[in-house]
């Protein structure tokens, strides 16, 4: 058996395993009862609380809320309720995260990405229940993202929203050097300008090129698409744009179109500081600052007064803390990013894209450690990333009316001993720890009976996984009991 | 608390001048962890010229903190590990010593100080098969010879594919740098028996004793121990069965210790049966880490509770959070108990090495070596906000408090 079936059956298992709970409460209602009930950043903490969940929303939430006899029941005395991590920007979980194209803001994450990779069974694990997933940073002006919530096995049952924003770089993309990436980046909107100039000239002489076009490619030229209308947007205009039904422009320029007119959101990502110039200025030249939202590596701290004075919103990517290292003496001084980017009143967003916990949860824990507050440590997985993705009156904080993503955790939610038990996303039981596969693999090394979990040196994937570890007499029996079952045709194979 | 620990951190130079040589202090704290015996809540450790006098109940001290826990202890500390760190004209070198390839200006030392590693143990590179001895150094300090805890700590190689790694046999033009054996694994488990039984064949016959025949034989006579850096369970084997062949044939009892024992999980039995202490490397969030090995997260509960020596490392981790600071927290979350982790980043590693005289815990008479936490340590919400290197102050908890 190769490597790839063998990887993709592992995750066929647990995602089969995940689903067999997911439609408990299908549409109906859930009720939590945990120990304590943490509802988000600066809010109370309910003792012995109760979260009711109604189609997927919050419908009460307190110490005294009655239980309807018609709803599920998850009775978790000695865990800790608490609000899903929201992820605000991502490129895992997709067949590849960077597309050669540039600009290829027409292009969709949608179709790139792989339900049973991994990475969602890994977000549910750390209790994300959330994710924007954009393509990667190697890229000029990439696809469009989407939201997801980890859970299904099809595109449309992990959708939440469908477009979240168009993906662009000020860091030069693999082979590029700063100056043709800020020239890629001024041409594609330029092209645009361009293209649309053309349009409307074309149009003015009675050449229908573009109609015979949209018809031709099928398009659709009816309704709102039939109608022309003015340009809208901050920064540059095409004067006679309204003579041009919007169904007759080409489809690869609507979604730049759409991000000039302000009708996009942005995420901008910035690897060094001298990259955040360049990508405000690239916004604010187009028209979508307003919309815009900086994915920052560490070092780009040094540019937080920037940042602040253009009021955009950043996630940070990669460790909190960086190491700035004197150039003339090798000495280094340890600078916490989100504690600079707090006092330049930034706003910001952790992110689980980082080599050293791959973890939301790890990272708030460390701004913690650092000297932040718990409210805003948590708010920076909660809430701000609910907003930056649009999402604040819907997720990142459990309160009636927002969706029922609540996390249950076995203990203190920013200790490093506690654990995600269980996850429930809008209701449904999306994880349980107890029957997580992977996780048993993760802490013993060995996957339980007549599963095949990922993991293992070379050396030993040569072994019978089944029962690797055990003595020889229980391996015996295993095979014996395997054989038997192959007998009446119950083997994993058939 | 209005001011961030990261940048208390670079005002360390602003510390008071006449703290920069003081090496008495009293320090108190709502918990004192002394890795000998029980926790003392609301203790006090006075420190006076570099060595702890007592550890007591009692408050009010010049330096104040949630939590004290003795300095940390590294054995595979990784610092300074570049190519002049390991001598490459042969592959079995156990005479050469790493203590003079040492840079003590590394960034390095201070980078391990004041994330709570006080002593250290470097090794040669695993880049040889044999590579040479060790050093048991403290991460800070006036001088060398002050620094230096323990000379020749152990001997230290490598089993597995580092040290044939790049290595080819000398076809064609042999004008490149790794014209050089081994080239296989079994190679290098070759220069490992070959080794000891030439060092044990110069115990008869004084003629065939050649450079690093001296060291090879003490570590046969157990005068000090035989580090062998083994990811997988594979080279753990090897390691463990080297061992019990040198023991069987009659030709001594070297006291092996396995680094970097990421798959110890996978025949803890071996381990057991042996009594070999191991040291653990920096947890893998997805597992898998060095040479294609799976290290699991239980795996020093585990090993812990079969009554091994264990040890954690953070290899000189640049992150934060990988540093051994944070590394009993993960073992914590694989299901270790709070003291058991404590030691295994303090009183063990001093155990295994021999340096527990001086270090590894908080007990009157040993050297100042301190932590200073703001919450309860490992915990990922908790920093290291204070640092004593023999009683002298290298990261200051006055500025994280201000």
């Amino acid at each position: 058996m190769n490597v790839f079936t063998a990887s993709t059956r592992a995750a066929a298992i647990a995602i089969g395993a995940l689903l067999l709970s997911a439609n408990a409460a299908a549409d109906g209602k859930l009720a939590i009862k945990a120990g304590k009930v943490v509802q988000g950043p600066g809010m109370p903490e309910i003792d012995k609380g109760v979260i009711l969940i109604e189609n997927g929303r919050i419908a009460a939430i307190g110490a005294d809320v009655k239980v309807p006899w018609d709803a599920t029941v998850i009775d978790a005395p000695k865990l800790v309720a608490f609000p899903g991590f929201v992820e605000a920007h991502s490129a895992r979980g997709m067949d590849r995260p960077n597309e050669n194209i540039d600009p290829a803001a027409f292009l969709s994450v949608r179709d790139s990405i792989d339900p049973v990779n991994f990475y969602f069974e890994d977000s549910l694990r750390w209790g994300i229940t959330t994710i924007n997933i954009q393509q990667g940073n190697n890229c000029v002006i990439a696809g469009q993202g989407m939201v997801v919530r980890p859970m299904g096995i099809t595109i449309d049952e992990m959708t939440v929203k469908t477009v979240s924003g168009v993906k662009l770089s000020a860091t030069p993309k693999a082979g590029m050097s700063a100056a043709t990436q800020a020239q890629a980046l001024r041409k594609a909107f330029g092209d645009l300008q361009r293209y649309l100039e053309q349009l409307v000239q074309e149009k003015k002489d009675g050449n229908d090129r573009a109609r015979r076009e949209a018809l031709f490619q099928g398009r659709d030229l009816e309704g709102e698409n039939a109608k022309g209308r003015a340009m809208e947007g901050s920064a540059w205009k095409v004067a006679g744009l309204e003579l041009i039904p919007r169904g007759e422009i080409d489809e690869k320029q609507v979604p730049l179109l759409a991000l000039v007119e302000g009708k996009l959101p942005a995420f901008f990502y910035c690897g060094r500081p001298m990259d955040v110039h360049r990508a405000l200025e690239v916004a604010r030249d187009n028209g979508f600052l307003a919309r815009t939202t900086l994915v920052i590596s560490p070092a780009c701290y040094k540019a937080a007064d920037v940042i602040a004075e253009a009021g955009v919103p950043v996630v940070l990517e990669g460790p909190v803390v960086f190491t700035e290292t004197d150039p003339l003496t090798g000495a280094e001084t340890e600078i916490f990013v989100p504690g600079e980017l707090k006092k330049k009143n930034v706003r910001f967003a952790l992110s689980s894209a980082n080599t050293t916990t791959e973890s939301l949860w790890f990272q708030a824990a460390q701004c913690v450690g650092r000297g932040m507050t718990k409210t805003d440590a948590v708010a920076s997985v909660t809430t701000i990333p609910a907003e930056i993705l649009g999402l604040g009156k819907q997720v990142g904080s459990l309160e009636v009316g927002k969706a029922g993503n609540v996390l249950l955790f076995s203990g203190e939610p920013l200790s490093v001993t506690s654990w995600v038990e269980k996850v429930v996303i809008e209701g449904k039981e999306a994880y349980d720890r107890s029957k997580d596969v992977r996780v048993k693999h993760l802490m013993a090394g060995k996957a339980p009976a007549n599963t095949q979990a990922m993991g293992g040196s070379a050396s030993a994937e040569k072994k019978v996984v089944c029962c690797e570890g055990e003595d020889p007499a229980e391996h015996a029996k295993h095979l014996e009991a395997e054989a038997k079952k192959k007998d009446k045709g119950e083997g994993e194979d058939k | 608390m209005s001011v961030y620990f990261g940048l208390a951190i670079a005002l360390l130079a602003g510390a008071p001048q006449e703290d920069k040589d003081r090496t008495s202090w009293t320090i108190s704290a709502e918990w004192v962890y002394t890795a000998a015996g029980d926790a003392i809540e609301g203790g006090l450790v006075t420190v006076s010229d570099g060595k702890i006098r007592s550890v007591s109940s009692g408050d009010g001290g010049q330096l104040q903190c949630f939590a004290v826990t003795p300095g940390l202890v590294d054995l595979s500390v990784r610092i300074d590990r570049g190519w002049n760190a390991v001598e490459q004209s042969r592959e079995v070198t156990p005479e050469m010593r790493v203590v003079q390839a040492l840079d003590w200006f590394d960034e390095g030392w201070m980078r391990e100080a004041r994330s709570g590693v006080t002593t250290a143990m470097v090794n040669v590179s695993d880049r040889n098969v044999v590579g040479g001895m060790s050093v048991v150094v403290k991460t800070a300090g006036a001088s060398p010879q002050a620094r230096t805890v323990k000379a020749d700590s152990v001997l230290y190689g490598a089993i597995g594919s580092a040290p044939s790694s790049s290595n080819h046999p000398a076809y064609g033009r042999p004008d490149d740098f790794y014209s050089r054996r081994p080239t296989t694994r079994m190679g290098v488990e070759w220069e490992w028996r070959k080794a000891f039984y030439d060092a044990a064949l110069a115990q008869r016959d004084k003629s065939k004793q050649v450079a690093g025949t001296t060291e090879l034989q003490k570590v046969l006579a157990g005068e000090f121990p035989l580090m062998i850096q083994a990811w997988t369970t594979q080279d753990i084997r090897t390691a463990v069965f080297l061992k019990e062949e040198l023991e069987r044939e009659g030709l001594g009892a070297p006291r092996l210790i396995v680094d970097a024992a990421a798959e110890a999980w996978r025949e803890p039995d071996l381990l057991v049966r042996t009594k070999t202490p191991v040291v653990l490397p920096p947890f893998a969030p997805q597992g898998r880490t060095g040479e294609g090995s799976f290290f699991a997260l239980e795996t020093a509960a585990q090993l812990d509770a079969k009554g091994l020596l264990v040890a954690l490392s953070g290899h000189g981790a640049r992150q934060v959070s990988q540093r051994l600071a944070y590394q009993p927290g993960y073992a914590m979350r694989g299901g270790m108990t709070f003291d058991a982790a404590l030691k295994t980043v303090t009183i063990n590693p001093a155990r295994m090495v021999g340096v527990d005289r001086r270090v590894g815990s908080l007990e009157s008479g040993k050297d100042a070596d301190l932590v200073l936490w703001s919450g309860k340590p490992f915990e990922l919400s908790s920093a290291v906000i204070g640092v004593l290197v023999d009683g002298r102050l290298i990261l200051d908890p006055r500025q994280a408090n201000k």
